[in-house]
């Protein structure tokens, strides 16, 4: 909502400036967005009338224009548009003035001088029209600065208006927030035609669905003559972003914006016998509304209509066909009060949002019709001519009543937690249009029909706080409970903690995700990734789902991230995926996590190293590690998107973590990463449900351990996790640590076979082990990969 | 015993004393030194012979003579000492010469990682809050109609709820929604204990926004809900003007402006004087002087009636705020698609573990 301040003066007689009322709005919760002022930067324009348009010597797409500026004096200048004729009136901006995008100075085009130029709206920033120049309204005087010709010594105050208060999308309803606010008393401009009635009203209104229209106002006016407004309509127009048509439209617009209340005005002639008949529209039922576009009506939708066809869709727009043209000559003025919720049903049907249907929808105001009928009246007559003919016909079946509302002052103060005095509190009411009864212990406040929303006591206690102003609120705070992070929330954290802690950066991707991903992914049709919740009007086919899986969106995080020249890409996410059940999905957290190009730069003293099964695994490790996850077991895994023979499952005591490996050669080339890249998906509910607890210490031990190294061959199918579990078990109790760290194939061990070498710590919790235990330890863990894995000792 | 005797022996001392001090003298590296000790001191030295004819010496003598000895005994000890000590002190000053480094050579860092701004931002927030005694929670992100808007008092036919606006969920037979908001929690929240409540939300919200610097489709959302008896307009103020001033600056100036959200009532908007000029009017604040930072008010009877709290008894207050909107404030991200393009150089701004 966009509100001329001259314009606002008229309706109150506001002393402060600009700024300040804008200030006192703001804290009163209309809140100004914007402050223009369009007039500021022009200077030395004016209104000029062109005399004489000739040809220019040198150029056929260019004019030598000459405009007068009064008896005496005339300008002749270069001007590239043809939308204008001799005697029309233009702007003119002479050598020496300035336009918000520039200063004008003597130019020499194409070989001829041109002292000045002509210009457009565009130019002169009332409009974004730059097709042409600027034509003037014709009582505009040659001469007059355009800066008061065209009434941009103005403010213009941009409002942003909340849902709750379509009063104040018209002038009348934010010059009485500026009279409440600033103690001065509104004025409502003159409504009441002259003209006395000379019968009844030639218009007959049937409505069908008093719950779609409660109240209808029709009024007949015959004889007018329609043609451009007047200047001062047309920048007002202008100013709130209306083009200015003619004066009959111009009118209906002009009254929507003064009043707030949408109205409407029908060529007489296309309406069949002067009947209007309020009904829902008829299956299979069209219209073509004033936009051009021709559309099906649904039974739901509320029409206005002759007994013959549908002219208009309530509230929401009009048809083109009952449109008022050029040779319009008696008008059917419409001002009614629909159901908000119909016409907001119709707008979203159709997508259709006007400037109507944005009012009715937040509820217009149902005793302000006759009013808004009869000022537009007063206009019509006053520029287009007619007379109105018989009385207005106002059919309102079943009238509405104004709410009242009981509240206790006492109320108001406890909720607020601030002193306000009854007595305030009926005058904050009353200075806007409440009209309040005081009782005992409570008031009972009868809300104005322009305010819909203003449903219960808490309303009317917001009113009188928004008036008293939240400034004077104090600061206190509540008294709290023993706030904190539960378990699982602090395990969250300390996941994050150690992932990053472990060299890992934390991205954050978005939800959205498309077969298309899943397709990169090359996962199977029966992948349990396949099955997806499905947003039913998506943004784009890239967001036509919820995503199953983290790995996409992290893939093409590290494809930017090498694209851009980063040498390694070590990322990981913890966020949701959604997974449909029937009734709303289930929404488990995963950790994902991506591993390409370099693990370690090159560095002066060694070279660089990138990531590999190993390094990720190794950080992996560590991390479920520090959550409290105890072994985990390793097997390996196939399917797409996994490299063939480099992916594992994982799982602990029996709970499956997730899986992590290369991903397929064929994936990287799709998400363009590296060949080589790791990825890990995991579920998140086991690793944070692991809770390793208080810490309880093991005491240190008193007395010298026994190492020894143990190399053994095995065959290469058998897995090293087989064989350190065989250690493990054969070697207990009395092994307490086994490190793997060598592995060896070559000539010294047969084909197909490799060398496994492992370092021992043993040790007895009472004394120091001697050589014979130690030697009896190893014989045990000999002869159990013997049995169990074939496992030879390497001489 | 005679006088020449003693005279003699007295000679001897003083032959040892020089001869020695000169083979200390000589002596050229700590190998040579050795040598030179078992010259001057060992048992077959001029010294040690010098000694031995101390016991011929007449008993009165023999004291003062046992006294030279020692002194020059002493003497030639101290001097071989200090060569050594030189020679050490010079091993040394070549060892030191050998093992030096270029210490502005390039150290070898491990790499850290970093948390996400955004989750930074959350934790700060939500962090503040569990100082002031509220618990965190966190909730579906699609969400029945019914929470997403009837229950937080949505009109019927609010544009909010158009096809246009919020994106909604092919599934089943009910109808469900990305939620638009964290304010669902607050039904679900209030519905699953009874007061006192006092909860933070931080989580996902989605809306059909054309994706520009200032929007996005899917965002994130902390909401707050704080209900026991006696909550007033007050404890908003004084709760939320504390968090605004722990995230932007402890001197700035906050205001309550009046606004309207359903499900609040009275509402209210946050402002923080602007950071980068104090209020007096910059391209941050857009020349307003403050700069929103989340929406509030006093929850609306119609959601405590919904959930079956006792509205005579009960009041509380509530707000939502976006973390990426802060987050982009307090950083000086100009375009919040940053957030989620993960682009290393900018989240490796954010590194180190705080």
């Amino acid at each position: 909502m966009r509100v001329s301040f001259n314009w606002l003066r008229e309706l109150v007689p506001v002393e402060e400036t600009p700024s300040k009322v804008a200030e006192l709005l703001t804290l009163s919760g209309t809140k100004v967005e914007a402050i223009h002022r369009p007039g500021e930067s022009i200077n030395g324009v004016i209104v000029a009338e062109v005399i004489d348009i000739g040809e220019h010597p040198n150029a056929d797409n260019l004019s030598l224009v000459e405009v007068r500026i009064n008896d005496a004096d005339t300008r002749r200048v270069v001007c590239g548009a043809r939308n204008f004729a001799v005697g029309d009136h233009v702007a003119l901006a002479p050598v020496g003035s300035t336009l918000p995008e520039m200063a004008v100075s003597e130019r020499r085009i194409r070989g001829a001088i041109s002292q000045g130029m002509l210009c457009s709206g565009a130019e002169l920033g009332v409009s974004k029209d730059h097709s042409g120049i600027l034509v003037l309204p014709p009582d505009s005087a040659e001469g007059e600065d355009v800066v008061t010709a065209l009434g941009l010594d103005d403010t213009i105050l941009e409002f942003e208006i909340t849902f709750n208060r379509p009063d104040c999308l018209g002038m009348i309803g934010i010059a009485r927030e500026v009279a409440a606010l600033t103690g001065t008393e509104l004025e409502m401009p003159d409504a009441a035609p002259a003209t006395p009635s000379d019968g009844a009203s030639p218009v007959d209104v049937a409505i069908l669905d008093p719950s779609g229209c409660p109240r209808y106002v029709a009024r007949y006016i015959e004889g007018l003559r329609t043609g451009p407004s007047p200047g001062w309509m047309a920048t007002r127009l202008a100013a709130a972003g209306f083009r200015p048509i003619s004066n009959v439209v111009d009118t209906t617009n002009y009254i929507l914006l003064e009043t707030g209340h949408p109205i409407h005005a029908f060529d007489a002639d296309k309406v069949t016998d002067h009947q209007i008949v309020v009904r829902r529209a008829e299956g299979g039922e069209c219209i073509t509304t004033l936009d051009g576009i021709e559309r099906t009506l649904d039974a739901a939708d509320l029409m206005i209509a002759d007994p013959s066809r549908a002219l208009a869709i309530a509230g929401v727009m009009g048809g083109a066909d009952s449109e008022v043209t050029e040779g319009t000559a008696d008008v059917i003025l419409e001002s009614a009060y629909f159901d908000p919720a119909s016409v907001g049903a119709s707008s979203r049907r159709h997508l259709l949002r006007t400037e109507a249907s944005a009012r009715f929808e937040r509820g217009a105001d149902f005793d302000a019709a006759p009013y808004a009928a009869a000022r537009a009246t007063k206009l019509i007559v006053q520029l287009a001519g007619g007379r109105p003919s018989g009385d207005m016909t106002d059919a309102y079946p079943v009238p509405l009543e104004r709410r009242s509302i009981s509240l206790a002052p006492r109320k108001t103060e406890a909720l607020l937690g601030m002193r306000i005095a009854a007595a305030r509190q009926v005058s904050y009411l009353e200075s806007l249009g409440f009209r309040v009864t005081i009782g005992d212990e409570t008031l009972a406040a009868e809300a104005p029909s322009f305010r819909p929303d203003i449903q219960r006591d808490v309303d009317l206690i917001e009113e009188v706080a928004r008036l008293a102003g939240f400034d004077g609120l104090p600061s206190t705070l509540p008294r709290g409970v023993a706030g904190g992070l539960d378990s699982r929330q602090l395990a969250e954290r300390r996941l994050r903690r150690t992932l990053a802690a472990a060299g890992m950066h934390e991205a954050w991707t978005t939800s959205w995700a498309s077969e298309r991903d899943l397709d990169a992914l090359a996962l199977p049709t029966d992948h349990p990734a396949r099955s997806v919740v499905e947003v039913a009007n998506p943004m784009s086919e890239d967001e036509r789902h919820l995503r199953t899986t983290l790995l996409p969106g992290l893939l093409r995080s590290a494809a930017h991230n090498l694209a851009h020249r980063v040498e390694g890409v070590a990322m990981f996410e913890i966020a949701r995926i959604y997974r449909p059940t029937g009734g709303l999905p289930q929404e488990p957290l995963l950790l994902s996590a991506v591993f390409c190009g370099l693990h370690r730069p090159q560095r002066w003293h060694g070279p660089g190293e990138h990531w590999s099964f190993w390094a990720a695994k190794g950080v992996l490790e560590a991390v479920l590690t520090a959550m409290g996850v105890g072994e985990t077991e390793w097997s390996k895994v196939t399917g797409m998107p996994w490299h063939p023979t480099r992916a594992a499952n994982i799982t602990a005591a029996g709970v499956t973590l997730g899986t992590m490996g290369e991903l397929h050669p064929d994936v990287c080339e799709r998400f363009k990463v590296e060949q080589g890249a790791v990825v890990a998906e995991l579920a998140l509910g086991p690793l944070v449900d692991a809770q390793p607890g208080r810490v309880k210490v093991r005491d240190l031990p008193r007395f010298p351990a026994a190492y020894m190294d143990l190399s053994v061959v095995v065959e290469e199918a058998v897995p090293a996790q087989t064989v350190e579990t065989i250690i493990r078990h054969a070697g207990a109790p009395e092994l307490v640590e086994v490190r793997m760290f060598d592995l060896y194939r070559g000539e010294q061990v047969p084909g197909d076979h490799k060398s496994l070498a492992y370092g021992l710590e043993l040790r007895v919790p009472d004394g120091t082990l001697t050589d014979t235990q130690a030697n009896q330890v190893r014989d045990r863990v000999i002869r159990a990969l013997h049995d169990q894995a074939g496992a030879e000792l390497r001489s | 015993m005679s006088d020449e005797i003693d005279t003699e022996v007295t000679q001897l001392f003083e032959g040892a004393r020089k001869e020695g001090l000169s083979v200390i003298e000589t002596a050229h590296d700590l190998h040579a030194l050795g040598e030179a000790k078992v010259r001057v001191l060992g048992r077959k030295s001029a010294l040690s012979s010098a000694r031995s004819g101390l016991r011929g010496a007449p008993e009165e003598k023999r004291r003062s003579l046992g006294q030279l000895a020692n002194a020059v005994q002493t003497e030639l000890e101290a001097a071989v000492a200090a060569k050594q000590r030189g020679f050490e002190a010079s091993e040394r000053a070549a060892r030191w010469d050998r093992e030096a480094i270029d210490v502005t050579l390039p150290g070898d860092a491990p790499s850290l990682g970093s948390l996400h701004p955004l989750t930074q931002t959350v934790w700060e927030i939500v962090d503040i809050f569990i100082g002031l005694g509220f618990k965190v929670a966190e909730g579906p992100e699609v969400e029945l109609a019914k929470y997403n808007f009837d229950a937080l008092n949505t009109p019927a036919h609010h544009p909010a709820r158009s096809p246009q606006d919020t994106f909604y969920i092919k599934e089943g037979e009910e109808e469900f929604v990305l939620r638009t908001q964290t304010s669902p929690m607050q039904i679900r929240v209030m519905e699953s204990q009874e007061p006192p409540v006092y909860v933070v939300v931080p989580g996902r919200c989605y809306r059909r926004d054309v994706q520009d610097a200032t929007h996005l489709s899917g965002f994130t959302q902390i909401e707050g809900l704080a209900v026991d008896e006696g909550i007033t307009m007050g404890d908003l103020k004084g709760s939320l003007q504390l968090v605004a001033r722990e995230i932007f600056g402890r001197d700035l100036d906050v205001r309550l402006r009046p606004h309207h959200f359903d499900f609040t009532e009275p509402s209210a908007e946050l402002d923080v004087q602007c950071f980068a000029c104090r209020g007096s009017g910059c391209r941050i604040c857009k020349q307003e002087g403050w700069i929103e930072v989340l929406g509030c008010g006093m929850v609306h009877p119609y959601l405590l009636e919904w959930v079956g709290y006792d509205t005579h008894r009960y009041s509380g207050f509530a707000f939502g705020m976006g973390p990426e909107r802060i987050a982009a404030l307090a950083h000086g991200v100009a375009d919040i698609r940053m957030f989620y393009e993960n682009d290393l150089r900018f989240l490796n701004q954010f590194g180190g573990i705080r």
